[in-house]
């Protein structure tokens, strides 16, 4: 109860200024935490270069992880497109299961979707394959258009990382 | 967009030469003032092309045509990164089935989980991302639904909804009846391989053909002959379909029969189906004048029909020519066939060059050069597929060109037209490609310089093709002749990636290059020798040691004699002291292992040895050599002249030589 007496006045203030003007909508800059990797006490919390790279820096030092033009003017399908983005997401990480080391890319080009990442070689060639054919008509049958994957491989998780904090 | 209103307005086969008309336009544009100054005035008019209808894709396929076969990566359908890119002819088959095993897995998973993939995104809907329907004794079911399944090329659930029909007792049309008994007799009432799976299909075309040979595979008093007894009164497309049925899976003598049986009703049939019936001659009859009289009967009967005999038949004709054993009627026959044709204005296809080559080039005939008449007639030409043999003209050509002429100037224009065009389509596939490029690669590495060689085998191999080992032995032996060791490293390097290192023949003729063709003069290509001599000892070893652990691999190639001592050689020629330890470390395994290698080193390959021990200092090691070459009675004096004139022995060395060779002195003296 008394958190809220504390409040009042503000509260009666915020009211007073929605009144009087526009309500200020928008982020907060100062407390942005997305994006963002909290050093560890013995920092060793491995990133890769796109993780360590801060949002602020996309279109700067590093790129974005969705391409599509659903979101510029009179762009079509915005949340289904969002929505997609994250079930694709989530298929491949689970489908390559711990085998994916990047962030997986995901680009739109008319009705195709080119799906690119970084994976491990951790399996033989012959399973990788399978798992291509397997993803590609898989997500080509959910989301009705023709899905290509575009893998590069590493010999080893540490390759792709850019430094530990 | 500029660019794609002026496509648009521009004729569809000039598209190219426009461009090129509007760049000389362009460069002439400074030099024309000069030229009106001279009194010449023309007004032109422009002429607007009518504008002309394109389909969609037209953009689309005449900027794909501007793109060629990439021979520096592999092939599109695998993943452009090194641990993917396959490397020998298994992992190219082994990928790519892979792949397509991950797409069958994703269309069980869509069938098994339906309820999940029953959502449309697309206007209209997309009828391949739904799953398939399933039909089951009490659904609903009607000729419409019938109509749409024969249509989309379901067999067997065309087959269970025609069933259900007649257990219903419902009436079916005739027209349905006719084109249901079109589908079954097209795939013999068997599900086909469908034609989503494209790399099953190029890879699987050998296994096919093996299978052929067995003979009849018509089922008899099926589904097929029900649906047919069921038509009545008999039209003509019934008994035109069922006696292509037959003649397809080889019923050969009913097919024939009710051929007859219509000819005797006096029902007019189709050219296709006495086409058919043609093709199964050779089975009907068993001589070549026989066979020749039974298809004079049927293209009598055709022209009563008052029927035009088409490519179809051509190929049908020359088929069944080429079953002649006797080559001068099948030759003269053929001629008369094509002679007859021509008049008709039937245009050949790939396909009847086919058959032409396999008629006139046989291996106990005559030489026939009829192929370059074809290849002056065809050369340049685009062609597209009309007739099931089209695919195998390009490897009978090719095998033409090495077997029969041997014949360079030829295969390069084989080649040449396999690379016109969309052309490349036509090779059929991965069993006719890799024969093929088989028998263009044996017959350049046997006519052509080993450079020019090299470069037409840098282009293909191994993205496009990676040779067998009985094309590298062909290679080697060429190599071998030309004396060519500078290729031998990059070679090797091949062999090694594509598996080929358990082959002994080929092993022995790298090493036989190597140390026949020595260079003193070249110290990077003996290193590089070197390298590959010992590369080559360590991948043996290793064989060796594993087949001994456990006897799971069975042709592993073990050592002799002959083998180690050029290695031997090779490392002695290497040159430098890290060499040496190596050289000492193949003759300890000689020596240590003399009762198990079958043979020994040649007696130059010692003696160099002993030479290189005498250029490092070891007369222990040197000594161990001649008692090495003792034992097992070889030439020993020579070597015991190079270590008593290359060393100043201590007492101990010098009792050892003494008692292997006896006195010094005496020897010298000899």
């Amino acid at each position: 109860m008394s958190f809220l007496t504390k409040l009042t006045p503000q509260l009666a203030l915020v009211q007073s200024q929605v009144s009087k003007a526009a309500l200020h909508t928008s982020a907060v800059c100062c407390r942005v935490q997305s994006g963002r990797y909290r050093i560890t006490t013995k920092r060793d919390r491995p990133l890769t270069y796109e993780m360590a790279n801060p949002p602020h820096f996309i279109g700067h030092r590093k790129s974005w992880n969705s391409w599509n033009t659903s979101t510029l003017k009179d762009g079509l399908r915005p949340s289904q497109t969002a929505i997609e983005d994250v079930f694709i997401r989530k298929f491949i990480t689970g489908t390559w299961h711990a085998l994916v080391c990047s962030e997986v890319i995901i680009k739109r080009q008319h009705n195709t979707i080119r799906i690119a990442g970084i994976i491990r070689q951790a399996i033989s060639p012959r399973k990788v394959y399978f798992l291509v054919g397997y993803t590609e008509e898989l997500l080509s049958y959910w989301l009705q258009c023709p899905v290509t994957l575009e893998l590069q491989t590493v010999a080893d998780k540490k390759d792709v990382v850019f430094k530990y904090i | 967009m500029y660019q794609i209103r002026t496509l648009r307005l521009l004729p569809k086969n000039s598209m190219g030469q426009s461009w090129k008309l509007a760049t000389v336009d362009y460069t002439t544009a400074a030099t024309r003032p000069a030229s009106s100054g001279t009194g010449t005035e023309q007004t032109e008019t422009i002429v607007i092309p009518k504008r002309i209808q394109r389909s969609p894709t037209d953009l689309l396929q005449s900027l794909a045509s501007t793109v060629g076969r990439d021979a520096t990566a592999p092939h599109f359908k695998y993943s452009d990164d090194p641990f993917l890119i396959p490397m020998s002819n298994v992992a190219k088959r082994t990928y790519a089935m892979s792949k397509e095993a991950g797409r069958k897995a994703a269309k069980w998973i869509k069938e098994e989980h339906r309820e999940l993939f029953l959502h449309q995104e697309a206007q209209p809907a997309i009828e391949k991302f739904a799953p398939r329907l399933i039909f089951s004794e009490d659904s609903e079911v009607d000729e419409v639904v019938l109509k749409k399944l024969i249509e989309q090329g379901q067999l067997s659930d065309a087959v269970f909804v025609y069933k259900l029909l007649e257990e219903k007792g419902v009436q079916i049309s005739k027209e349905l009846k006719q084109s249901l008994l079109e589908m079954v007799c097209f795939f013999n009432n068997q599900e086909p391989l469908s034609e989503e799976y494209i790399e099953e299909r190029w890879f699987l075309q050998n296994n096919r053909r093996r299978e052929r040979g067995v003979g009849k595979t018509w089922k008899d008093g099926d589904l097929a002959e029900n649906l047919y007894a069921s038509i009545e009164p008999k039209t003509p497309q019934a008994y035109a379909t069922l006696i292509r049925g037959m003649a397809k899976y080889l019923q050969c003598e009913r097919a024939y029969a009710l051929l007859q049986e219509a000819g005797e009703k006096e029902i007019i049939l189709d050219t296709n189906t006495f086409n058919a019936v043609i093709q199964i001659v050779s089975l009907l009859k068993d001589t070549a004048e026989q066979r020749w009289q039974l298809t004079q009967d049927l293209l009598q009967q055709m022209a009563k029909q008052q029927l035009i005999p088409n490519l179809g038949t051509l190929n049908a004709l020359l088929e069944c020519i080429s079953t002649f054993g006797n080559f001068k009627l099948a030759r003269q026959t053929s001629l008369q066939v094509l002679a007859e044709f021509k008049e008709l204005n039937v245009s050949l296809s790939l396909g009847s060059y086919y058959y032409l080559l396999i008629i006139f080039c046989r291996e106990r005939g005559p030489v026939s050069h009829i192929i370059v008449d074809i290849l002056n007639e065809i050369s340049g030409k685009e062609f597209s597929i009309q007739h099931p043999k089209d695919t195998y003209f390009f490897a009978t050509a090719m095998d033409v060109c090495r077997n029969h002429l041997h014949d360079k100037v030829l295969a390069k224009k084989v080649n040449d037209l396999l690379h016109t065009g969309k052309n490349y389509d036509l090779i059929g596939d991965s069993f006719k490609e890799s024969v093929y490029y088989r028998h263009y690669l044996a017959l350049l590495c046997q006519t052509e310089t080993v450079d020019d060689f090299m470069v037409t085998y840098d282009l293909i191999v191994p993205n496009i093709y990676i040779p067998e080992p009985g094309i590298m032995e062909e290679i080697l032996r060429s190599l071998e002749i030309n004396g060519s060791v500078e290729q031998i490293p990059r070679i090797w390097s091949d062999m090694v990636i594509f598996d080929h290192t358990h082959r002994e023949s080929l092993l022995l003729y790298v090493l036989r290059i190597m140390v026949d063709n020595h260079r003193p003069d070249n110290e990077q290509l003996s290193a590089q020798c070197c390298q590959v001599a010992l590369d080559m000892y360590q991948k043996i070893e290793e064989q060796t040691s594993a087949a001994g652990k456990r006897n799971l691999r069975k042709n592993f190639v073990s050592f002799t004699g002959q083998m180690l001592g050029d290695i031997l050689t090779l490392i002695v020629r290497g040159g430098d002291v890290n060499h040496f330890e190596q050289a000492n470390e193949v003759f300890n395994y000689i020596d240590k292992n003399q009762h198990s290698i079958p043979g020994t080193p040649s007696d130059v390959a010692l003696q160099e040895y002993v030479r290189s021990c005498v250029h490092h200092k070891a007369p222990t090691q040197s000594l161990l050599v001649l008692q090495y070459a003792v034992e097992n009675n070889m030439e020993s004096s020579k070597l015991a002249q190079i270590i008593h004139q290359g060393f100043t022995l201590n007492e101990i060395h010098l009792a050892k030589l003494k008692s292997l060779v006896g006195d010094m002195d005496s020897l010298l003296l000899k």
